[in-house]
């Protein structure tokens, strides 16, 4: 067994002859105090994570254990039309999702960030959808976008044409993609409202001076001054976008669509994946490749950000 | 530290092992499917959404078990309908599924594959004679022997449809389409009529739809699909129609039933499948509806009405299996589903139990006007959804139905595919 080492205090303290106690430490005592959080790490991400890779080398089914099958699911997954059509609207989320979230909230941080009457209840307003539950959220947008929903009831007052926001493939995916962005806008407003009060306001006034516009000191001043916050910001609603679920769900239904051609790639995991007949290593094989694009699209991003520096 | 590494590398290789270890292993497959010995002990009773409108009913149920045979008790747990089907296949896998649980025949084919429904034609074939035989043939499984449920209340639903718009386009509200071609042919003349803005249906066809209209759904063997017949391609050639003249509902192909309901209920829809609680739901929530409310049998090319079963299933590896049989069966004879079916508008699956006044005499009310008819079809009904249908096939041949309607495939073709989809699944299944 390892001796105790011997803490000592500061020189001065050491002066001080007793003022300080020498306290012994065990080696075990860190991990002691990372116990807790090791032991919840361990139980509820890396076990089910090792657990996932585990299973995607099998043909595990609820109820059946399974048995190893190397990349079979992986290859299978090449040729499941079903899984291409997931990979393309995840991607297609992430495209169309990300650069709103990463501008839209930036310029609604402008809006409230000056101190007027009333400004409060603007911030908590663009707030509320965010604490809103996602399930509610999505029925009123459903009630909103129906044939006969308020929308289409205005469009047709204008003499429009009905909409099929929910019946079309790629409405569907559009409007799913519209409460995403509505539902994130307050939240990424708060991330950049605490990343505007550290732009110095000398720097403003220095380019107002120059004879800078608004939009001017915007592009030179604002922007290069939260842009990492918004490297943050488009990492953090890349994953989350390709992830997604609860919108086009709620939107599309439970098949994904009309003839399934709005499924993302988590809703195909929740389709295969569960249930009694559910094929637990088949879903586990497609959120194996859900970890590995988030993953890539990280390292992109965080790339990109670099080379920016540079 | 080189002892520390080497802990934490054991620790690694011990968390990617555990999971492989699980894999390969079977079922218990050696539970005894005797339940003989004396009724006693703790059992759980697992519902699928009951507590909020039956609480008394299932408490006063339980109590009367429980005073017959004293040294039992019962824990009754509710859950939600919305993924019943989730809840139970976490509690099979986790190994924590209660002893007595209501199912529908096919969650009951999986459980049973697994081992962890209990056999009753051996340990309780006794009872079989007190059920309706179709009903106890309801909970049997394609190429498995036995029975592995007790059969509970049935149902079925009437037909509704709103008199007005069949008025509206020149029809006779009193004389309601009773086959498919007959609602295809009406549903033509109302979409006509109103240039789209009103259509018939609003769902696309289920493996229901195609049972009703005559088309076989699997072979004599249950091994193999087969409802990609000339008939099956018929019903959706038609469906077609209907869709492209916008008297299938243009968001039939994301309709979920409640969806569906809610056009009815604002008239954008002229028919509608419900049950006889939704009377008093149309005489709340839509007056003007209620006092145009048509009811009809349901639509049927076979003369035989769709049912649904619903069962209680034994857990095989239950610790208390004479006291989880003893429940189940009180809980579904004849008298205990009898004075289930006077709480709510369901019927019971025991022999002679639908001869009993309260399904045969009129007191002219709407309500039980409904319950005699429904009572008499299900004399003759059949439960089409094939037990082996599992959630993933309904999701492939939806979604090969709908790429016929969008027109991207044939009408054949969609049902090729969907065929071989739900075939392949089959074989997966085991």
């Amino acid at each position: 067994m390892a001796s105790p080492t011997l803490t000592t205090g500061t020189p001065d303290a050491r002066k001080g002859g007793g003022a300080r106690r020498v306290r012994r430490q065990l080696p075990a005592s860190p991990w002691l105090f990372a116990a807790p959080g090791l032991l919840i790490t361990g139980a509820f991400i890396l076990y089910p994570f090792v657990s996932t890779l585990v299973n995607s080398l099998t043909d595990r089914r609820t109820l059946v254990p399974g048995e190893f099958v190397g990349l079979a699911n992986f290859r299978e997954l090449l040729h499941d039309d079903m899984f291409w059509i997931g990979l393309r609207n995840s991607s297609l989320y992430v495209l169309g999702v990300v650069p709103a979230l990463v501008l839209l909230p930036l310029l609604l941080a402008l809006l409230v960030q000056k101190n007027i009457p009333g400004i409060t209840f603007f911030r908590s307003a663009f707030y509320t959808p965010v604490v809103a539950s996602i399930v509610v959220v999505g029925l009123i947008w459903v009630w909103l976008l129906d044939e006969r929903g308020l929308v289409n009831s205005l469009l047709e007052t204008l003499g429009a044409s009905p909409v099929g926001f929910l019946s079309d493939q790629w409405l569907i995916l559009l409007s799913a993609m519209g409460v995403t962005v509505w539902k994130g806008l307050g939240y990424y407003m708060i991330i950049y409202l605490a990343a505007l009060a550290n732009v110095p306001r000398e720097l403003h006034e220095a380019a107002a001076v120059d004879g800078a516009g608004a939009v001017r000191r915007f592009l030179t001043v604002t922007v290069p001054a939260v842009r990492s916050t918004m490297v943050l910001v488009a990492a953090l609603s890349s994953v989350a976008a390709f992830k997604v679920f609860s919108e086009v769900y709620l939107m599309a239904g439970p098949s994904g669509g009309p003839a399934g051609e709005d499924t993302t790639l988590v809703m195909l995991v929740q389709r295969t994946g569960t249930g009694l007949t559910g094929r637990v290593g088949y879903a586990s094989a497609i959120s194996v490749v859900v970890f590995a694009v988030t993953v890539v699209l990280m390292l992109l991003v965080l790339r990109a950000d670099r080379k920016e520096e540079a | 530290m080189p002892t520390s590494r080497r802990t934490f590398a054991v620790a690694a290789i011990a968390a990617l092992v555990l999971p492989l270890s699980a894999c390969g292993s079977g079922g218990d497959g050696g539970s005894s499917t005797d339940a003989s010995g004396k009724v006693e002990g703790d059992i759980t009773f697992q519902t699928w959404n009951l507590r909020a409108n039956f609480k008394d009913y299932f408490e006063g149920l339980i109590a009367d078990f429980e005073k017959k045979y004293p040294d039992t008790h019962v824990k009754w747990v509710d859950q939600p309908g919305e993924g019943y089907a989730d809840k139970i296949s976490a509690d099979a896998a986790g190994g924590t599924l209660p002893d007595v649980v209501n199912v529908s025949p096919d969650l009951v084919a999986p459980l049973a594959k697994a081992g962890l429904a209990l056999d009753l034609d051996k340990a309780a074939g006794q009872y079989e004679k007190e059920y309706l035989d179709g009903a106890w043939a309801s909970h049997r499984i394609p190429g498995m022997d036995g029975t592995y449920a007790f059969p509970w209340y049935l149902n079925t639903g009437p037909l509704f449809y709103n008199k007005s718009l069949f008025e509206k386009a020149g029809l006779d509200p009193e004389q309601p389409p009773k086959t498919y071609d007959e609602v295809f042919d009406a549903a033509l003349k109302i979409a006509d009529k109103t240039d789209g803005d009103v259509a018939t249906l609003a769902n696309v066809p289920t493996i229901e739809d195609f049972g009703r209209y005559g088309v076989p759904l699997m072979n004599k063997e249950g091994t193999a699909f087969a409802f990609n017949d000339a008939k099956g391609v018929q019903l959706l050639a038609r469906y077609k129609e209907l869709y492209d003249a916008k008297a299938l509902d243009p968001q039939a192909l994301t309709a979920t039933p409640e969806s569906s309901g809610k056009k009815f209920l604002t008239g954008a829809v002229a028919m509608n499948p419900g049950s006889a609680l939704d009377l008093a739901n149309f005489k709340k929530q839509a007056p003007n509806l209620y006092e145009n409310i048509g009811i009809t049998d349901q639509i049927t090319s076979t003369g035989h009405v769709n049912m649904y079963v619903m069962g209680l299933m034994v857990n095989a590896q239950s610790q208390r299996k004479p006291a989880a049989v003893a429940f189940a069966h009180y809980v579904t004879d004849a008298a205990h589903q009898m004075s289930f079916a006077k709480q709510v508008a369901i019927f019971p699956s025991t022999a002679g139990s639908l001869d009993d006044p309260y399904f045969t005499k009129e007191d002219g009310t709407d309500e039980t006007r409904v319950r005699i008819a429904a009572a008499k079809s299900l004399k003759t009904a059949v439960n089409y959804t094939p037990v082996l249908f599992s959630e993933q096939m309904k999701t492939e041949l939806r979604n090969e139905v709908a790429k016929a309607l969008q027109g991207k495939q044939s009408p054949k073709e969609a049902l090729d595919n969907a065929v071989k989809a739900c075939d392949r699944l089959l074989q997966q299944q085991g």
